[in-house]
């Protein structure tokens, strides 16, 4: 199928929080959530529409990578997007959110958008941190905060879709170079080679974009 | 959607409950059913797939039988028989999502050796995919890494067959090693770093003889190709056009470097020597180091080089990477002592394939001195360092040649370690090509593009602990002592300066120290980070046991030289910029709270390997590129100014004492608990947007102070703000008279506060009346004109320009501030001595009635309190006043020459008529507005007593 765009995001987090399943629960909504089933994946893809523009998501979790310092570093360069991962029935899970975001900053692309997501909402009564605690951390780092349930499908999409907007977003202002695929975004083949600026963009941003 | 009714016979209706037996029963059923893939059944195939992924895994954790039946069945081989038909990407990924579905959720070990137990998975992993479809590519790599993930000492041997010499998984995954798409590299990478982890000897042994040759030899090449496009970036004509695409071949070169790294961690010692002698032999020395002698590049040898420049550069990306004992020794030996010989060498033996055979960690030092040179096998190519060739792409299947036959590695080693010996016996460098081209590099007098990177290179050789120390150490120091017959220590003892406790390396220090010279020019092409490096390194080969420097005399003048220059250079722009104190601050914060370049940070800076820039439009940070326009050539003076003087200091092991200019610790804070009897404080309202505070401003000699009463102690306050005097502007209102606008800039004093853009406090401050709030607007303004004097006396002082002054400011400052102490500390009493507002604020209200009746004490009192709301205050505001007016009241006798004294009470003057001259206007006082400094000059010797009677007398009155 093809697309305008392709942006490819990681999820990164402690083990546990729920990452594999939030990315079945997006890419694929054919696996219903059931109470008696927990079930993930370590990649997924799907396609999304914004502005009018198909746009497909490639997601790749990280997890059991974090032994080498190459691959870390390799996966947060790839990516555009970056959904960080906790678990609100797990104060250090929040705890260790500081950690795992120097690393991205540190390894990213600096335009990365990055999303933090406080999973398990299903589960309120064992909460262990609350939803302002998420907020006020999000507001202090600059990262968009929902919190969702991979168990009930509350705001997973939300997440992913909001996550693509803002990247997308940042093309149309030009801050993304698209045409470096190292990025983590890439031209989709419907965009002939000759007219690579989104319509939307229009001369204004694709100056923006080279000048940078 | 689908429809999966009835109609499939066999009386299988689909079970209600998707998650049972039953269930994967029936979808057994549609399977059998539905063994060749068509147009029509292609759908219902896709949800039987999906949905056997959702049943297993359910099965797996709630019903064990669930499995038992899929095994039973063997229904991965209808996987298989799917899959070998053309059945189309649809189908296909499907088929990848459930195989990936069941062996990432699977936790029964049992039921997962099952599922491996029968090589379907292996059957799989090897069929040909149509890997041009992106999605069937991510999904299938995908799938291999989460195999990869599975993997231990007993999973292992479904993967590897020890007597087939088979290993699909990881065979067929290094195929996609240089794939487009990054993620299916990263993909690969962990695979591979996964496998290798695994501990299982005839699996390695399998990768070391049978893959790693060709996988090394593909992943060199690949680096070496990145290499050469980064140098071509470099030279381009459009450099910055080619700034992304630079800035991602670095990047690229890391991660490089980091996934070898990664595997030479694993401390898998087969594939290591095989990786080093790889990685020695096909890049680092053929292309890295030969790289970095410009002559051996002019003799015109057919392999490619790259610009000194990035040759210097990588192998400090090199060296601060990888600390692998076995390759960084022997690249640091041959880089420090190391000639064109040993690439002859290598041309000779290229066509005879040997291993290395690196020396152990543990090796004596003999050993280290003739440090064995791995050499390369080069089974496939004929030239060890053609990287424009491509690779022989078969070699990853046609791998099954012996790359190391340790009877010929003996041999070779044997020929290399002569070489490295004659290499003992050469005295200078002219016989150490590359260590003499690092030190060329360090020339700086035309600009310091390659300096910066040799000093990083030394730099990176310095941080790396798998080097020798001992190495190093004849680098810097030249050995601890003078060794006999070895040579080697011997023609470095030469090079060095024989001080009468220790020696460093003299050449080395030269050098270091022109870079200094060349950087206090005023023209200088040197830029603030190179300064910087060459601080660090020129320590590190001086300083001794921690803090003794060892640094020889004519060298110590050399650099205090260099800082007179950048000192009078600076004199300049003191003379010159009217905001060189401002500027100066800021610097210093810079330089002491800055985020501290370490070289990690640099060498992931791309814009590095451009030619210097000068341009703020480049957006590269100040102190990687050179000044533009004069304000920026002042701020590196002062920058070059901080650094030398911090190695000045440490040189003569002294201790900073004038920096910063602002002491903090001995300034006031938030919630500090003040004495403030005999103090000078002014009631006001602060209004600001949100709020309207009673406060009561205090003015100390830096400080804007603002605090509220001490509800435990009388007299006391409780700091609520405080502001340094001189980031304030103070503003009168236009409509209300009893108003000022003060604003407080966030300060380049604060150096615990980051640089904000808001102002601290912007406030509109209400006072009692309007001549209170004219003395207080003349006492902020004087503050602030005090304190940046006070300031620019230091700044002098320390640039030496301090011939005229009489008194230096260090010891007013010392005079009128007291370390903090907390509790009892008579706090503003000898500050009034510096304040010249206290004086005018008293006086401004009592000499009206002064001048009247001097001698009746009365009228003064009373003009005192009818314009005194808040009695509390003004009562030490006279005591203060008393006392640091009484002394000078007490010796007036004429003219005084101090200038302090003199400074204080034309201030003293001009406020008083100011405010007096609105608030009565007197004739005198008229007098002496017109001529300020003439009002002292009218009180002769015989009035001064009855002055500071007078002064003192509606202090005593507001007592009574």
């Amino acid at each position: 199928m093809s697309y305008a765009y392709l942006f490819k995001y990681i999820i990164i987090g402690d083990t546990g929080v729920g990452k594999s399943c939030l990315l079945l629960q997006f890419t694929d909504k054919r696996f219903q959530p059931v109470h008696d089933l927990t079930i993930g994946v370590e990649f997924g893809a799907r396609m999304i529409t914004i502005d009018g523009k198909q746009i497909k998501l490639q997601i790749w979790d990280t997890a059991g990578q974090e032994a080498f310092r190459s691959i870390t570093r390799s996966y947060y360069r790839g990516a555009a997007g970056a959904l960080l991962v906790y678990d609100i029935t797990r104060r250090d899970t929040f705890n260790h959110l500081t950690t795992w975001l120097e690393d991205a900053r540190q390894h990213s692309n600096s335009n990365m958008v990055i999303m933090l997501i406080g999973n398990k909402s299903d589960l309120d009564a064992r909460r262990e941190v609350k939803k302002e605690e998420g907020e006020v951390f999000a507001r202090e780092h600059g990262l968009i905060f929902m919190e969702t349930s991979a168990k009930t499908a509350a705001n997973v999409e939300e997440a992913f879709i909001n996550t693509a907007k803002e990247i997308y977003e940042k093309i149309q202002e030009g801050v993304f170079d698209i045409n470096n695929e190292a990025n983590g975004i890439k031209i989709g083949p419907q965009h002939s080679p000759t007219n690579p600026q989104s319509p939307a963009g229009g001369p204004g941003s694709s100056q923006g974009s080279g000048c940078c | 959607m689908f429809r999966s009714k009835s109609w499939f016979g066999g009386g299988l209706w689909k079970p209600k409950n998707p998650h049972s037996l039953d269930h994967l029963k029936y979808l057994y059923n549609v399977l059998s059913k539905n063994q060749t893939v068509n147009e029509h059944n292609r759908g219902l195939l896709v949800e039987t797939l999906r949905s056997i992924a959702e049943i297993l895994i359910w099965g797996d954790q709630n019903d064990s039988t669930v499995f038992d039946f899929f095994l039973e069945k063997n229904m991965l081989s209808f996987f298989l028989k799917i899959m070998k038909q053309k059945c189309g990407s649809y189908v296909c990924v499907q088929l990848l999502q459930t195989l990936n579905i069941l062996f990432e959720n699977i936790r029964n070990e049992t039921s997962l050796y099952y599922l491996l137990s029968n090589n379907h998975v292996n059957s799989i992993i090897v069929h040909k995919f149509d890997f041009s479809d992106e999605e069937v590519m991510a999904y299938y790599i995908s799938f291999l890494k989460t195999l990869s993930l599975k993997l231990n000492s007993h999973t292992i041997h479904f993967f590897y067959n020890e007597h087939t010499n088979d290993f699909p998984l990881y065979t067929e995954a290094i195929k996609f090693f240089n794939n487009s798409e990054s993620m299916v590299r990263i993909a690969v990478r962990t695979l591979t770093l996964n496998v290798y982890k695994v501990d299982d000897k005839s699996m390695l042994k399998f990768i070391r003889d049978k893959t790693a040759a060709p996988y090394f030899t593909n992943l060199v090449w690949f680096i070496g190709n990145h290499v050469l496009e980064l140098d071509v970036c470099i030279r381009g004509n459009s450099q910055y056009e080619a700034l992304p695409r630079l800035a991602d071949l670095v990047a690229e070169h890391l991660d490089h470097l980091h996934y070898l790294n990664d595997i030479l961690l694993l401390e898998i010692d087969d594939l290591n020597k095989v990786l080093t002698d790889h990685l020695l032999h096909r890049l680092l020395i053929p292309l890295y180091v030969t790289s970095l002698d410009k002559a051996s590049a002019i003799q015109g040898k057919s392999s490619p080089k790259v610009s000194s420049i990035l040759a210097l550069f990588l192998l400090s990306q090199v060296f601060l990477i990888m600390t692998h004992p076995p390759l960084v020794r022997v690249l640091a030996n041959i880089i420090l002592n190391g000639n064109e010989a040993v690439f002859e060498l290598k041309d000779d033996i290229v066509s005879n394939p040997i291993i290395n055979s690196t020396s152990t960690p543990t090796s004596t030092d003999e050993d280290r001195a003739n440090e064995e040179i791995p050499s390369a096998s080069t089974e496939e190519n004929p030239t060890a360092h053609n990287f424009l060739q491509t690779p022989d792409r078969n070699s990853k299947s046609s791998s099954h040649e012996d790359c190391s036959s340790p009877d010929m590695l003996a041999r070779k080693a044997d020929s290399l370690r002569l070489l490295i010996k004659d290499e003992g016996n050469l005295t200078d460098l002219s016989r150490r090509p590359f260590l003499s081209s690092i030190f060329d590099s360090l020339e700086t007098s035309e600009n310091d593009y390659s300096a910066l990177f040799s000093l990083c290179l030394l730099q990176a050789l310095v941080k790396n602990k798998g080097i020798h120390a001992d190495l190093l150490d004849r680098l810097f120091h030249g050995g601890a002592e003078k060794e006999r017959g070895t040579g080697k220590e011997e023609d470095l003892a030469e090079e060095c300066i024989t001080h009468t406790k220790s020696r460093y390396n003299g050449q080395l220090v030269d050098r270091l120290i022109s870079i200094i010279a060349h950087t206090v020019k005023y023209e200088s092409k040197v830029r603030v980070v190179t300064l910087q490096l060459a601080y660090t390194l020129l320590l590190k080969t001086v300083m001794k046991e921690g803090d003794k420097s060892c640094m020889g005399d004519h060298h110590l003048a050399a650099i205090e030289g260099a800082r007179e220059e950048n000192i009078l250079l600076l004199q300049n722009y003191y003379k010159s910029d009217e905001m060189f104190l401002e500027i100066f601050e800021d610097e210093y914060l810079e330089m002491s709270t800055g985020k501290v370049q370490n070289v990690e940070q640099l060498l992931m800076d791309s814009h590095l390997l451009l030619p210097p820039a000068g341009s703020p439009l480049t957006g590269i940070a100040f102190d990687k590129r050179l000044p533009c326009g004069e304000v920026e050539r002042s701020r590196r003076a002062m920058r070059v100014y901080f650094i030398l003087r911090k190695l000045s200091l440490t040189l003569r092991n002294e201790k900073e004492k004038y920096l910063p200019l602002t002491n903090t610790q001995t300034c006031v804070n938030i919630d500090d608990n003040l004495d403030l009897t005999n103090s000078d404080i002014q009631s006001c309202i602060v209004i600001t947007r949100d709020t309207k505070l009673r406060r009561f401003l205090v003015i100390d000699i830096v400080q804007l102070i603002l605090v509220e009463p001490s509800p435990k102690r009388m007299g006391w306050g409780v700091v609520k703000f405080v502001g340094f005097l001189q980031d304030i502007e103070v503003m009168g209102d236009k409509d209300d008279s009893r108003c000022l606008h003060i604003t407080v800039k966030s300060s380049p004093t604060n150096l615990r506060g980051s640089k904000t853009k808001t102002p601290l406090l912007s406030a509109k401050f209400m006072f009692d009346d309007h001549i209170r709030c004219m003395a207080a607007k003349q006492r902020l303004i004087k503050g602030k004109l005090k304190s940046r004097q006070r300031k620019l006396h230091m700044i002098a002082r320390l640039l030496d320009l301090t011939g005229s002054s009489p008194s230096p400011p260090q010891k007013l400052r010392h005079h009128s501030r007291r370390p903090l102490v907390r509790s009892d500390r008579p706090l503003y009493n000898p500050i009034g001595k510096a304040l010249p507002g206290l004086a005018m604020a008293v006086v401004s209200e009592t000499q009206p009635g002064n001048r009247k009746n001097s001698r009746d004490q009365s009228p003064a009192v009373a003009s005192v309190s009818k314009n005194t709301t808040h009695q509390d205050e003004e009562i030490p505001l006279g005591t203060i006043h008393s006392k640091s007016t009484n002394p000078g009241g007490t010796s007036h006798n004429g003219p005084q020459p101090a200038s302090s004294s003199s400074s204080r009470r034309n201030s003293c003057n001009s406020s008083t008529s100011s405010s007096s001259a609105i608030s009565n206007p007197h004739q005198s006082s008229n007098s002496a507005a017109q001529n300020p400094s003439g009002l002292h000059l009218k009180f002769p010797s015989g009035n001064s007593s009855n002055l500071s009677a007078n002064k003192i007398n509606p202090r005593r009155f507001k007592f009574q």
